[in-house]
């Protein structure tokens, strides 16, 4: 009787699987696949050699010694397709399936800079020379085109549009971010991370490693300024990291303040007086508790 | 237009030029195949050619530390590493930079030169330097990434990895040139001529480099970066040549990312210098990398760019 109820368990298990988490898993594959576009969907572009796919510790075998900090924010896997147009200008996308939409917004972070030109796709979308990343859900897209010229670059975006539209995903962005003081915020200096590395790449030479944080933000500011915000998870953790900064000096000389506020550690580090520092930190702290 | 900077006094460049001499028979001793390669002699420790030829720059760099044959003995086979990481823009080593070293070697009387790789077809397809390499007349040999293809090789003076593991192919080769694009990396902020050293090591053994936790524990960044210098321990380049010209200064070391122009092509064999100088090229010092550091504090080279005798060359 036993045997034969686990037999049942063992079907019901199985028709459980292949209806709902095989098409599940599919469908998502399917969801990367069908967002990249087909021939002439973006005019005069198509694609030219194969697909690739490759989906977790695999990121490695595509992107050798550089696929850390996808893992770090939390990646799912990537479809990588190339286009031609009829003047031989190349262009090639990413779409990389994170594991949340806070993931994709990290990892858009993580590799966009002050200096590209602000553009509508998806939930923030960024054009630098010869490249553009977009995020949108779980879904960041990074297109590169291998020239900097207008074809080119016409070319990224009328295919990110095309990518754009295909991905019916949205998500937010992680609540913290919008716990930075806006008042002076340089627009689209924004990096959003959930470890080390990410830490480490927010800043020039940011030299400290804050133990047990959660996630942060790191926001530059007019005057010449950076305002980090650390959520951890509780008050004790908050004030251990308050303690592993107290005291710190920085390696280049710079200003560096430490404040506390229930679970979120605080820092400004750069061109900054005492005054200026409270004056974020108040503003920070209102922000948090309201 | 030629400028010499550095070797500020005439006693610091006679010590110097000891020191090169030196520092020349130590490269002639440790070069692959153990064939005595002519010790350098020069007083310029690395020349940076800048112009928009690159193929011009390269030979101008080369000949700024005193010409190819100082480093390439007639009948000798050459091993060179460019890297072929990525196809983005400003992530591998420019066609015309590995066409004009090749082309050197041939002219310096090279029986054979070797493009040696673990990476797949594929990395040397998607940036073109497959093509690169063929034309310019070198064999692109791709090493199957098996253990058995490659050596267990000592560390002296090991701080951090015992061995090493480099392809067998590499000791097939009388003379070793490290041809790294400089440019930004994730990891541990810097890549130069030490770290592209990694392309001739077992990837397994390269994996071992990093700590479990290196994503998480500054220490442990040290830590690959002290591999980073036992792997120099064991591997010494006859020559390096350095593309600067376009390099990703984010988002490295994959890219796409932010793109440094300098247009400038260093060579030399002193690495440390050479990777502390290229860290200038875009705001960072050879203080900022600690692999630079740790390789200059045990015995590599020297990061101190005052005491390096620099020839800038307008090519």
């Amino acid at each position: 009787m036993i045997r034969q109820m686990t037999g049942h368990r063992l079907v019901f298990l199985f028709v459980l699987s292949f209806l709902f988490l095989t098409p599940f898993t599919t469908g998502f594959q399917k969801t990367i696949v069908e967002a990249l576009p087909g021939d002439n969907d973006a005019e005069g572009w198509k694609k030219t050699r194969a697909m690739q796919h490759y989906a977790g510790e695999d990121l490695y075998e595509y992107i050798n010694g550089g696929a850390e900090i996808y893992h770090e924010y939390g990646f799912v896997r990537v479809v990588v397709q190339d286009y031609v147009n009829d003047e031989g200008k190349s262009v090639s996308v990413e779409i990389f399936e994170m594991t949340s939409p806070a993931s994709a917004y990290g990892m858009y972070t993580f590799k966009t800079d002050a200096k590209g030109k602000k553009i509508t796709i998806g939930s923030d979308a960024q054009l630098a020379d010869y490249y553009m990343n977009f995020w949108k859900g779980p879904f960041l897209v990074t297109l590169t085109g291998f020239d900097e010229t207008e074809i080119t670059r016409a070319g990224l975006l009328d295919i990110a549009r095309n990518v754009g539209s295909k991905i019916s995903a949205e998500g937010d962005k992680p609540r913290i971010v919008s716990l930075l003081p806006e008042e002076d915020l340089l627009d689209q200096s924004l990096k959003y991370f959930t470890g080390f590395l990410g830490l480490r790449n927010s800043h020039p030479f940011f030299q400290w490693n804050i133990p047990g944080f959660e996630q942060g933000i790191k926001g530059d500011y007019s005057g010449g300024f950076s305002f980090f915000l650390f959520r951890f998870e509780g008050i004790e953790k908050a004030r251990g990291g308050f303690q592993s900064m107290e005291g710190q000096k920085d390696r280049r000389g710079r200003n560096l303040f430490v404040a506390v506020h229930g679970e979120y550690l605080m820092l400004v580090l750069g061109e900054a007086d005492q005054n200026r520092a409270n004056r974020i930190f108040g503003r920070a702290r209102r922000k948090i508790d309201g | 237009m030629d400028k010499k900077i550095g070797r500020r006094e005439f006693f610091k460049k006679s010590a110097k030029i000891g020191i090169s001499a030196a520092v020349g028979y130590g490269f002639a001793a440790c070069a692959p195949g153990e064939k005595a390669v002519p010790a350098v002699e020069e007083t310029v420790d690395i020349a940076v050619a800048t112009g928009s030829d690159y193929f011009a720059s390269t030979v101008k760099a080369v000949d700024g530390v005193g010409g190819m044959s100082k480093f390439v003995p007639k009948g000798a086979r050459v091993a060179i590493l460019p890297n072929s990481q990525s196809r983005h823009p400003g992530t591998y080593t420019k066609p015309e930079v590995i066409k004009a070293v090749v082309e050197m070697c041939k002219k310096a009387g090279a029986q054979e030169v070797n493009c040696l790789t673990w990476l797949k077809p594929e990395n040397w397809e998607a940036s073109g330097l497959d093509v690169a390499v063929k034309e310019a007349g070198a064999d692109l040999k791709f090493i199957e990434p098996e253990e058995a293809n490659f050596k267990a090789i000592p560390v002296q003076g090991w701080k951090a990895h015992q061995e090493v593991m480099i392809m067998k192919e590499f000791y097939n080769n009388d003379v070793f040139i490290d041809m790294p694009i400089t440019k930004d990396h994730a990891g541990n902020k810097f890549t130069g001529t030490m770290k592209n050293l990694m392309g001739l090591n077992f990837r397994t053994n390269n994996r071992l480099f990093h700590r479990e936790d290196w994503t998480t524990n500054p220490e442990s960044i040290q830590f690959l970066d002290q591999c980073i210098v036992d792997l120099n321990k064991a591997v010494k380049p006859t020559l390096c040549v350095v593309d600067a010209t376009e390099f990703i200064t984010t988002n490295g070391p994959f890219g796409p990312g932010e793109l440094a122009k300098p247009q400038k092509i260093i060579a030399g064999v002193d690495r440390v210098a050479i990777d502390a100088y290229c860290t200038t090229l875009w705001g960072l010092t050879g203080e900022d990398i600690y692999a630079i550091k740790l390789g200059s504090a045990q015995g590599l080279g020297e990061m101190d760019l005052d005491k390096v005798g620099i020839k800038e060359i307008t090519a």
